[in-house]
């Protein structure tokens, strides 16, 4: 394209441009500028005077630490289950909101499960610590009242990671769910009309018209969820890991946090978020190519 | 296409400096006769008229003792953790003369932002007289942070009605406390006797001393060991392991946090619980008095191989802080030693005329609101009150503190041993829970010592043996 095209096209839209200018602006300013500061990883901080460069220092202090390979396989893990688990869990949600066919019971549902969403973790924590502490929690009074033994599921090394994926998915999965029913709803209902001519039942529609049609938006999702991999979930992590379980769930975020940030040692903080970062790249242009391969779809 | 780009980058090159220079605070004025002080403080906002008024008070006062106009500022925090809030502070340059720290300090003494008080602190009498032993220790140590107030020892409350139920015999001994406790349990079996938030850290202060955990660093054949891997820490698992399996100690204590044991504690699922000697269990009495109908004993320190609240000399976790980027450091320093004064410590106590307390002609009568006050600087142990701020249990508290508080020679960690320190502290809460839970024997006890040594306990002890031999 010339040069003048463009200018054309830009004097045309122009208004479309100037809406996407303060977005543009954020971006620069709360995104890209903020990158500058990440040499400090390579720096020891100083809060008056230069920042002395001190190369990988604190980055083999992050690797030599005898909780790093602890903490580095408890962050894949519990990410690893929360994708595997959870991902899907919106899309279902999704298919099963189109086929509701009452519009005013829809938008409630909706409203209900997108709630969630809107509270904090520490409200969540507190609200799964109370369901499922032991023995007069709800879940263990269900389990009592059928003859089984309490469990003490938030002291448990084998429940924990579970209970974030639970967790997870009751406050997020409506509000995941939202950019499927978008893609969902933009499929031209001719497309429909026309199978249900033919004679495809409502589950043939669904495999046949819906899930292809959505591809490209789940791959997308799923690609751009690889970049965010190594955040394991700082807030839910903290709010309900405890004394009893933290060798199971004590992930990169909650260790930087606690040796790192508490500690005004925003060098190894930044080393961890760019070791973090760097990562994430990785599996996202990984994810990326995998996904040209096998489906022909990718993010770019 | 570049003219666009550049105009682009222009525009936004320009909002972005319009929006930053918005979010700096005004340069602080200051006139020929007046100093202005910065101050930083948790909880300490300057959109809170109390505090605006307590600081004017201060300026008063400060002004009338010394003759020097002071001009007191607060500088707001954000909203959040505050120790992390006001590291970012300090890192956009924003260094304000007096900080009061929770945390994070020490990475900024060791660039030398923090003023060595070591010097002010051995000239000032009014220091001399009100900073305890213990303060004294620490500020050896670890010169840069003043903490005046009482220290923070968890003392042991049970409920009157249930203690008096059950023979209402001050415990003194472990064996007493179990027999006390075991009876307790008896009489009240939907009910566990105490409880703890997260961890035994509040229940470690009745018991460490009795059975023989007398100091971070205890000594077993004639070398330093940290206490937590020594023979008198498996003593005092095996015990709270008996706690744990009898229903005495609260099953649920370790996902239960400061509030939910409050509320435990006033909906009578437990019989007592442990509290901050002095107002804190003011608080529990009252909220008791009003919840249950009934008060609170307050319990000493169980007496066995020693007696008392082990408090570590290593340094103030928390404090007052003066800045090296600070003009008038002298100044900041007199401020602090006025807030330790009877006149300083008068406004610090009551609070504000009219709000927190009314004078009655030499009297001063405490109003209601007195609850919502809390000294923003210093809370000196020996000031004599003209009108007792404590009530019964706080002063309870206070009394055991003075009798039973025992220097714990501990030391900072150094920044270098700082990842394996944090690695060896979660080794033990892991095992430490599983023990007392009984998920593992006391013998693993002995299996959790072999891995600590492994996991670099064997270096950061080679380390303590240095530091205090």
């Amino acid at each position: 394209m010339n040069s003048g095209l463009l200018r054309k096209k830009i004097k045309r839209d122009r208004a479309l441009y100037l809406m996407l200018l303060p977005v543009l602006i954020y971006y620069i300013v709360w995104h890209y500028i903020p990158m500058w500061g990440a040499r400090i990883a390579f720096q020891d901080f100083k809060y008056i005077g230069t920042n002395e460069w001190v190369g990988f220092k604190h980055f083999k202090m992050l690797f030599s630490s005898p909780v790093f390979l602890r903490v580095f396989l408890n962050t894949i893990t519990i990410s690893a289950m929360k994708i595997g688990f959870f991902f899907p869990l919106p899309i279902i949600l999704a298919f099963l909101f189109n086929e509701i066919r009452s519009s005013g019971y829809r938008k409630i549902i909706q409203s209900v499960i997108y709630l969630p969403h809107f509270l904090s973790w520490v409200v969540i924590a507190g609200i799964f610590i109370s369901l499922l502490s032991s023995p007069l929690g709800v879940v263990n009074q269900i389990i009592t009242f059928f003859g089984g033994e309490p469990v003490s599921f938030m002291t448990s090394t084998r429940h924990i990671r579970w209970i974030f994926v639970v967790s997870e998915t009751w406050r997020s999965i409506g509000w995941d769910s939202i950019l499927y029913i978008a893609a969902i709803n933009g499929i031209a209902p001719e497309l429909y009309d026309a199978a249900t001519v033919d004679g495809a039942n409502r589950l043939q529609q669904a495999r046949h018209i819906t899930l292809p049609s959505i591809l490209p938006t789940i791959i997308t999702v799923f690609i751009l969820n690889m970049g965010f991999f190594m955040n394991a979930g700082f807030d839910q992590v903290f709010n309900m890991m405890n004394d009893a379980v933290i060798n199971k769930v004590d992930i990169i975020d909650t260790y930087v946090y606690r040796v790192g940030l508490t500690k005004g040692n925003f060098s190894l903080g930044t080393a961890a978020g760019l070791f973090k970062g760097v990562i994430g790249i990785f599996l996202i242009l990984g994810t990326d190519r995998l996904s040209r391969k096998t489906s022909g779809e990718g993010v770019w | 296409m570049k003219r666009i780009l550049l105009s682009s980058l222009i525009l936004i090159l320009s909002v972005s400096s319009i929006f930053a220079g918005g979010a700096q605070d005004e340069a602080p004025m200051q006139s020929d006769d007046v100093t202005t002080i910065r101050i930083v403080g948790k909880d300490f906002s300057p959109s809170d008229e109390v505090n605006l008024q307590h600081l004017r008070n201060i300026e008063a006062g400060f002004e009338k003792a010394t003759g020097e106009k002071i001009k007191l500022e607060l500088v707001s925090v954000p909203e959040g953790a505050y120790g992390e809030k006001l590291n970012l502070m300090i890192m956009a340059g924003d260094i304000p003369d007096l900080i009061y720290f929770q945390g994070g300090d020490e990475v900024i003494a060791n660039q030398g932002l923090l003023v060595d008080l070591t010097d002010y602190v051995k000239n000032s009498a009014v220091m001399q007289d009100v900073l305890m032993d213990f303060n004294k220790e620490r500020l050896a140590n670890y010169p840069y942070l003043l903490w005046i107030a009482p220290p923070r020892a968890r003392t042991a409350v049970i409920r009157e009605d249930w203690f008096n139920e059950a023979g209402g015999k001050m415990p003194v001994t472990v064996d007493d406390y179990y027999a006390l406790f075991s009876t307790i349990k008896k009489n009240h079996p939907e009910a566990a006797v105490v409880t703890d938030t997260g961890n035994t850290g509040r229940m470690d202060f009745t018991f460490n001393q009795a059975f023989g955990i007398t100091a971070t660093w205890v000594k077993e054949n004639g070398k330093y060991v940290y206490s937590k891997v020594s023979q008198a820490e498996k003593d005092k698992l095996a015990f709270y392991q008996k706690l744990y399996a009898e229903g005495i100690l609260d099953n649920e204590y370790i996902t239960t946090k400061w509030d939910t044991m409050e509320d435990k504690l006033y909906t009578g699922k437990v019989a007592g619980a442990f509290g901050t000697a002095g107002i804190v269990l003011d608080i529990y009495s009252d909220k008791m008095n009003e919840n249950q109908g009934v008060g609170l004993v307050v319990l000493p320190p169980a007496d066995g191989v020693g007696r008392g609240y082990s408090v570590s000399s290593a340094k103030e976790t928390r404090g007052w802080a003066i800045s090296t980027t600070s003009e008038h450091s002298d100044l900041v320093f007199e401020l602090l030693e006025f807030l330790a004064t009877d006149e300083g410590q008068f406004m610090e106590r009551y609070g504000i005329e009219g709000i927190h307390y009314n004078m009655e002609g030499d009297k001063v009568v405490l109003t209601d609101k007195k609850g919502d006050w809390w000294p923003r600087f210093h809370e000196v142990m020996s000031w004599d009150a003209p009108t007792p701020l404590l009530g019964p249990a706080g002063m309870k508290g206070w009394e055991y503190i003075l009798d039973y508080a025992v220097s714990d020679p501990d030391f900072p960690i150094p920044e270098e041993l700082s990842p394996t320190w944090d690695a060896l502290g979660n080794l033990y809460k892991e095992y430490s829970f599983k023990i007392i839970s009984g998920e593992y024997s006391i013998d693993k006890f002995d299996d959790f010592v072999a891995e600590w040594y492994k996991l670099g306990g064997d270096k950061v002890t080679e380390y303590a043996n240095s530091v205090l031999n």
